[in-house]
């Protein structure tokens, strides 16, 4: 066995050698399962315990106070608690970038006509009788923020014309087949279930919007990661590890198996697998879900945080002028102790 | 009358506290048993409360609620400077998060809260402080209908109806509460 560890860098002991890691019932919660299942920890002295969080709001307060040391969390939920966007405030740590891409924006059986029929959004907007309603997963999330980016694209104010809710994931498909949602922006295996149940069409993929754009992250508070920076750093190296094991497409069809049991996604594999694997059925081929791509997804780049920021400000979520977003970004993502440990991997972190 | 929605989407029983607050007066909603149904009756009969548990999939609905509309529920802000803050912290550690009308009284809140808490506490001696929240509850009762009195017979304003009853109190030795009830007595008697 020890051969297998022999290329296993120098890391210091972790301060806290358990972890209590949060991650949401979504396919790309799968760095995290990957590194629990397998063990991943365990060259880098860290045990984790991997605890499944059925609301984004659940995961924020548990990181607050402590009950979870990091999660995998929503790009835009790590900068709207920083921010203290509707809720509580607390200085936050991006760790690092755990997937791009993977996320789609589902219509309406209704709506995937009329887009079918030759008619712009934009035209259906204006003829409608009451406003358009679409789902997303979080205020500051990345859903809500794929969506309004998409909306105004098409032309369309999200702030105002429209109607912007959250429902759970699981539910968006029984929404939507009641004929509350006209349209929903969410995370997979969701939008394949969707299509899948024949109520709604998958529109687009997030991916189509904005080409490898940055999702999950791993985050935690800003004080755990200042408190246990090597802690912080086994954690990283044990991510990336899961990662990277990711982009092999056979680990992806086996880990597909162990996301569909109950205790993580609880959803048929054959609804997870397709799209996990770059398969978008009747879309043109879109980027797909990566993870690691030789360390090129994982920098927690601060022009990806600050573009969150600028969303907030764009869409009147944070209306401080005075904050100035790459200096919020800078504080945020730990980039110094990401490229420690990437550096010590011998992956390539653009400084 | 303060409006109560309980989310009963989870195995913690919320629906149980039902009684309890209607007991003690309170218009309790029809409870919502996912994010859809929450979400339907946030927008059409307006409760000034949210009880929902901790693992609720439910929460991030209101989330999204309150930082679109403002006359929506609102979290409680449970770990920034509140008077009430350990309440809070106790109630989420009992697994209930509670969100209220932006704005809302939280002398009128942390009843609630507290009810709540002790409903779902495993701790025993929360379970015990249930008996004295709900005197509590009864002793502000009295107290409003004692102020009301003053206020109406009296002609004061509500701070100098308060003001007397605390002095009147002080004067005895005895509770508020006790003032109270001599003075709903007496008028009771006076007609």
């Amino acid at each position: 066995m020890s051969s297998l560890f022999s290329n296993a860098p120098a890391f210091a002991a972790p301060e806290k050698p358990r972890l209590r890691v949060g991650f949401v019932p979504l396919t790309d919660c799968a760095p995290l399962v990957v590194a629990h299942t397998r063990q991943l920890g365990q060259r880098y002295g860290l045990e984790l315990e991997l605890v499944r969080q059925s609301s984004w709001a659940a995961v924020r307060d548990k990181l607050i106070s402590g009950e979870l040391d990091a999660a995998h969390t929503l790009y835009g939920l790590v900068y709207g608690v920083e921010l203290g966007i509707g809720g509580p405030q607390a200085d936050m740590a991006v760790l690092m970038t755990l997937n791009q891409n993977g996320q789609a924006i589902t219509v309406s059986n209704p709506l995937a006509s009329l887009l079918k029929s030759g008619r712009s959004l934009r035209q259906i907007v204006d003829t409608a009788s009451k406003p358009l309603m679409f789902a997303q997963t979080f205020p500051t999330g990345t859903h809500a923020m794929w969506l309004y980016s998409w909306l105004a694209r098409e032309g369309i104010d999200p702030m105002r014309e429209i109607r912007s809710v959250v429902i759970a994931p699981p539910e968006m498909t029984d929404a939507m087949a009641s004929g509350l949602l006209d349209g929903f922006c969410a995370g997979e295996p969701w939008n394949a279930k969707a299509e899948a149940e024949g109520v709604g069409r998958t529109l687009l993929a997030t991916s189509e919007i904005w080409p490898d754009h940055p999702e999950k992250v791993l985050a935690c508070r800003r004080d755990f990661a200042a408190l246990y920076p090597n802690t912080a750093k086994a954690l990283i190296a044990t991510m990336l590890d899961a990662c990277q094991w990711l982009d092999n497409p056979d680990h992806r069809r086996d880990c597909a198996q162990t996301l569909a049991q109950p205790e993580y996604v609880g959803c048929p594999v054959s609804l997870i697998t397709p799209r996990f694997l770059g398969d978008y059925g009747a879309l043109a081929q879109p980027p797909g879900i990566r993870f690691f791509g030789d360390g090129t997804v994982n920098y927690p780049k601060v022009a990806d945080g600050a573009w969150f920021v600028q969303q907030y400000q764009r869409w009147g979520l944070l209306n401080r002028s005075e904050v100035d977003p790459e200096t919020v970004a800078l504080q945020v993502n730990q980039t110094a102790l990401y490229a420690e440990v990437a550096t010590c991997k011998g992956i390539s972190a653009p400084l | 009358m303060l409006r109560i929605l309980l989310v009963t989407d989870t195995a913690k029983p919320i629906g149980e506290l039902r009684e309890i607050l209607l007991q003690q007066g309170y218009d309790v909603l029809t409870d919502v048993a996912s994010s859809t149904a929450l979400l339907g009756s946030v927008e059409r009969q307006r409760p000034d409360v949210v009880i929902i548990d901790t693992e609720s999939p439910s929460r991030d609905t209101l989330e999204q609620l309150s930082v679109m509309n403002a006359l929506a529920p609102r979290p409680v802000v449970m770990f920034t400077h509140d008077s009430d803050q350990q309440l809070i912290r106790a109630a989420v550690g009992a697994g209930v998060t509670t969100y209220v009308v932006d704005g809302l009284d939280a002398d009128k809140l942390s009843p609630i809260i507290e009810v709540a808490m002790v409903r779902f506490a495993e701790d025993d001696k929360l379970r015990q402080r249930l008996a004295k929240v709900e005197q509590q509850l009864a002793d502000r009762k009295l107290i409003d209908r004692a102020k009301g009195l003053l206020m109406d017979k009296r002609g004061m304003t509500e701070a100098a109806a308060f003001e007397m009853l605390r002095t009147q109190a002080m004067k005895q030795g005895v509770t508020l509460a006790e003032m109270a009830r001599q003075i709903i007595a007496m008028a009771d008697l006076l007609g």
